[in-house]
């Protein structure tokens, strides 16, 4: 079975978009050789040991439900942004690699393979957040045999049982995570893009909490996404109450970390399985993306690692969760509010309780739809006003709508790095966003080209305007003129009110 | 398929530190072998930093009268810097003597030309080249569509956008300000303070007709002798001699319009307005001479295009002046 499996591999990487690009070709042909070196050792070295060993067919609910979930985040996600769906393959080739790869690891350790959807949720868990580039395919076939040796040879006892500590996906990617962090290589993946462009599917949020009650109803992993969720509103509220800015530049919560939480954090055999247990580690999820995100902003790491350098450490700490849940449990104080309730009935209790939660997040617009952190006027008078971080997040979002071609944008951009007051003063660089302003066929950074210490300005056009007001979601292409200053006045920006003012009859 | 008792791997407590030490290790060391090894292939993130990765340069071309050590610029005593005395001349198109005459060339105010008083400056002889625009990109990185890089080395260089165009005169401004070999004259110009930018479109315009009101650079006659038009593509620069002409430039008519530094209005002045163009309307900035393709209307000197500026186009290119800012 591991040879078909290679042999597929290899089939694969006869595809046209395999074929499109020579490192990808060599990425898959270096797999499947290693693959077969590998098989070649085992049968050789191994015969005896094999012999009478093959496969034990075992079907968890839990790989193959998750599976379904977690594909069914791909198509969604995938309907609104194609690169998913151009992806398609290399996913699939994934899969026939992980299973070659577990078989082969199974009897390398002498034990018959459990046959099952068991590599599913480990390939689709780990490319839900970073695919590597096709120069760099080679590296995601690494990730997932990590993810595998990580699952084989990382355990403890726990509750007398001998598993593994790490939630196998999240192990290689909070692995890669920290060397990519470390080697300041975060483009050689797709991590970024993958954070930013779930928001391109419309209601994302309300998509995820659903699919979300299904995880939960399965698997009893309310209490651990709906405390790690209601950590992270809590502090959303908390900290612009306090602050005046969104922690989150645009969410209460990032769409990837929404995500997260109900298809990551919650592998039941790498969590505590006691309710004050399972609570705990989603408050410490909550608690740690907070951090994780804080600190990667600090020294300028782009912050979509937050959600996946928590979950390993996590996994660390759950022996540590499971004592402090034993010792909460056996207080007199918890004995005496212990409610006797059967597991499944808790479990739709917890489910009732995160459902009435969200809710009141949707209806108060903390989830989907229009946020403070969207308008760009916000971030200008929040900068303009010293606020923390805001312009660090004005830049931010400038250069986003930068690379989706609003001249407006890239013209402010070096505006700032001529001036030098938010940013570091840059000359080249402002030049290179004032030419591409012009090439935009926004005039003043075309002026901007011939004199930058000008620094021209102007309003952004309604072609800007499809851009700017977006809101996380797909370019406004459709929208009327009417519409998209009536919507850049609800943004604040002032003269978009004034125009419509003057256009009404 | 047979089922079978699993057997529980042969562990102890103690070997998952060292197990997940080597897992650690041997990714670290797969992923700082791999960016070792691509070291100079990984792309610069942003849509400005991107590095570029010259295509090979056409070997055709004739590269004799151009200097290899001054950045393939005209071998003449000043790099191929053509002065343009200082005075008025006749702008824009008089439709009783130009039949061929668009309304955006006639005077806004008269309906025909009018004198214009330009101090002295000078222009290239020649549209930049290929060779010439390829040295740059050699030198500075500067992204550009490798199309602009393949064509023969001594043809106008094409597929350039505006501010390509600025980035080449800036680079070669600031190459020409250090370089100890700069021709005295340049060099004192440099040093008063002119600059090396594109050419206005009076600028322009006066150098391709000088200052008698003719149509075309060598006359009120279009001769397919003297400029490269209705054909099917770029030429050489200066492969079409014209002794008719009132400076000795090359090219003013057809082979390639001609990016300039002006702002495209509807007229080719508007003595009411600022010389400020509408913030607030999409960017197009005039371009001069006609090309190649075009018939001996749009080649007459007179002639006037508004382009986008993020326009690479093969029939596009530009030349400079060293003028008083």
């Amino acid at each position: 079975m591991p040879l078909a499996f290679t042999a597929l591999l290899v089939l694969v990487s006869f595809v046209d978009r395999v074929q499109e690009h020579s490192v990808l070709v060599w990425s898959f042909w270096g797999s499947a050789a290693a693959l077969l070196a590998w098989q070649g050792w085992i049968f050789v070295r191994m015969k005896d040991v094999l012999d009478g060993q093959a496969f034990a067919v075992v079907l968890r609910p839990q790989h193959y439900l998750q599976a379904t979930l977690q594909i069914a985040v791909f198509v969604y996600w995938g309907w609104y942004w194609r690169p998913v769906y151009d992806y398609a393959w290399l996913l699939a080739a994934q899969f026939v690699f992980a299973y070659s790869f577990s078989i082969l690891l199974a009897w390398a350790r002498h034990r018959p393979y459990i046959l099952g959807f068991g590599p599913f949720p480990i390939v689709l868990s780990t490319n839900l957040f970073l695919w590597f580039r096709d120069d760099w395919f080679y590296l995601q076939f690494l990730m997932i045999a990590i993810g595998f040796l990580g699952k084989e040879f990382v355990r403890w006892n726990r509750e007398g049982r001998r598993v593994h500590i790490f939630n196998p996906s999240a192990f290689s990617l909070g692995l890669f995570s920290v060397i990519l962090i470390a080697m300041n290589a975060s483009d050689l993946t797709w991590g970024l893009e993958i954070a930013t462009t779930l928001t391109l599917a419309p209601r994302i949020y309300m998509f995820l909490f659903l699919i979300g009650l299904i995880a939960m109803y399965s698997f009893s992993i309310t209490l651990v996404a709906g405390s790690a969720a209601v950590v992270l509103f809590a502090w959303s509220w908390l900290y612009t109450t306090m602050i005046g800015v969104p922690f989150f530049v645009d969410s209460e919560i990032p769409t990837a970390v929404f995500l997260g939480l109900h298809l990551l954090v919650t592998d039941p055999s790498t969590s505590p399985r006691t309710p004050i247990g399972k609570t705990i580690f989603g408050i410490l999820y909550g608690v740690g993306v907070i951090v994780l995100f804080w600190g990667l902003e600090v020294i300028g790491v782009p912050t979509f690692y937050d959600k996946l350098l928590a979950v390993p450490l996590l996994n660390l700490s759950v022996q540590w969760i499971d004592h402090l849940a034993h010792s909460i449990r056996s207080s007199s104080t918890w004995q005496r509010i212990k409610l006797d309730w059967t597991p499944a009935t808790a479990n739709l209790l917890h489910m009732s309780a995160w459902i009435t939660f969200f809710a009141l997040m949707t209806v108060t617009g903390r989830t989907d739809g229009r946020h403070t952190g969207d308008s760009v006027p916000f971030w200008q008078e929040a900068c303009e006003e010293g606020r923390r971080n805001a312009c660090d997040r004005l830049t931010q979002l400038q250069y986003a709508y930068c690379a989706d071609n609003s001249g407006w944008a890239c013209n402010e951009l070096g505006r700032h790095l001529q001036e030098g007051r938010i940013v570091d003063h840059d000359p080249d660089l402002a030049m290179g966003y004032f030419a591409r302003a012009c090439e935009l066929r926004f005039q003043p950074g075309c002026l901007n080209v011939l004199e930058p210490e000008r620094r021209v300005t102007a309003r952004p056009r309604p072609i800007d305007f499809r851009v700017l007001l977006r809101e996380g979601g797909a370019s406004l292409a459709d929208f009327s003129e009417q519409e998209l200053y009536e919507r850049a006045c609800e943004h604040g920006w002032e003269f978009a009110c004034e125009a419509m003012v003057s256009r009404s009859p | 398929m047979r089922e079978h008792r699993v057997q529980q791997p042969k562990e102890s407590a103690g070997r998952s530190p060292r197990q997940l030490a080597a897992i650690v290790f041997l990714a670290a060391l797969v992923l700082a072998a791999s960016m070792w090894a691509h070291r100079d292939s990984s792309s610069a993130v942003g849509p400005i930093q991107a590095e570029v990765v010259l295509p090979p340069a056409s070997s055709s071309g004739d590269l004799s009268g151009f200097r290899s050590e001054a950045w393939l610029l005209p071998d003449d005593e000043r790099l191929g810097f053509v002065e343009i005395p200082a005075g008025p001349f006749q702008m824009g198109s008089d439709p009783t003597l130009d039949g061929e005459a668009f309304d955006n060339e006639r005077w806004m105010h008269t309906g025909g030309p009018a004198m214009v008083e330009l101090g002295a400056y000078f222009i290239g002889r020649y549209p930049v080249t290929v060779a010439q625009f390829r040295a740059f990109v050699e030198e500075t990185g500067h992204r550009v569509d490798p199309e602009a890089l393949v064509g023969p080395l001594d043809h106008p260089v094409v597929m350039v956008t505006w501010p390509d165009a600025i980035a080449y005169a800036r680079w070669l401004e600031s190459t020409l300000r250090q370089w100890p070999d700069t021709p005295e004259t340049l060099a004192r110009h440099l040093d008063a303070g002119w600059t090396i930018t594109l050419p206005t479109e009076a600028q322009w315009e006066k150098a391709a007709r000088g200052d008698d009101g003719r149509i075309y650079p060598w006359g009120n006659e279009p001769r397919r002798d003297r400029a490269n038009f209705q054909g099917p593509g770029t030429t050489p620069v200066g492969a079409f001699p014209c002794p008719e002409c009132l400076y000795p430039v090359s090219d003013m008519s057809g082979n390639v319009w001609e990016w300039t530094r002006t702002p495209f209005l509807p007229g080719p002045y508007d003595r009411n307005a600022s010389g400020e163009p509408d913030l607030n309307a999409d960017a197009l900035w005039v371009m001069r001479g006609g090309s190649f393709g075009d018939p001996p209307a749009n080649v007459r000197a007179a002639i006037r295009g508004g382009a986008d500026p993020g326009a690479s186009r093969p029939f596009i290119g530009f030349r400079l002046v060293l003028t008083e800012p």
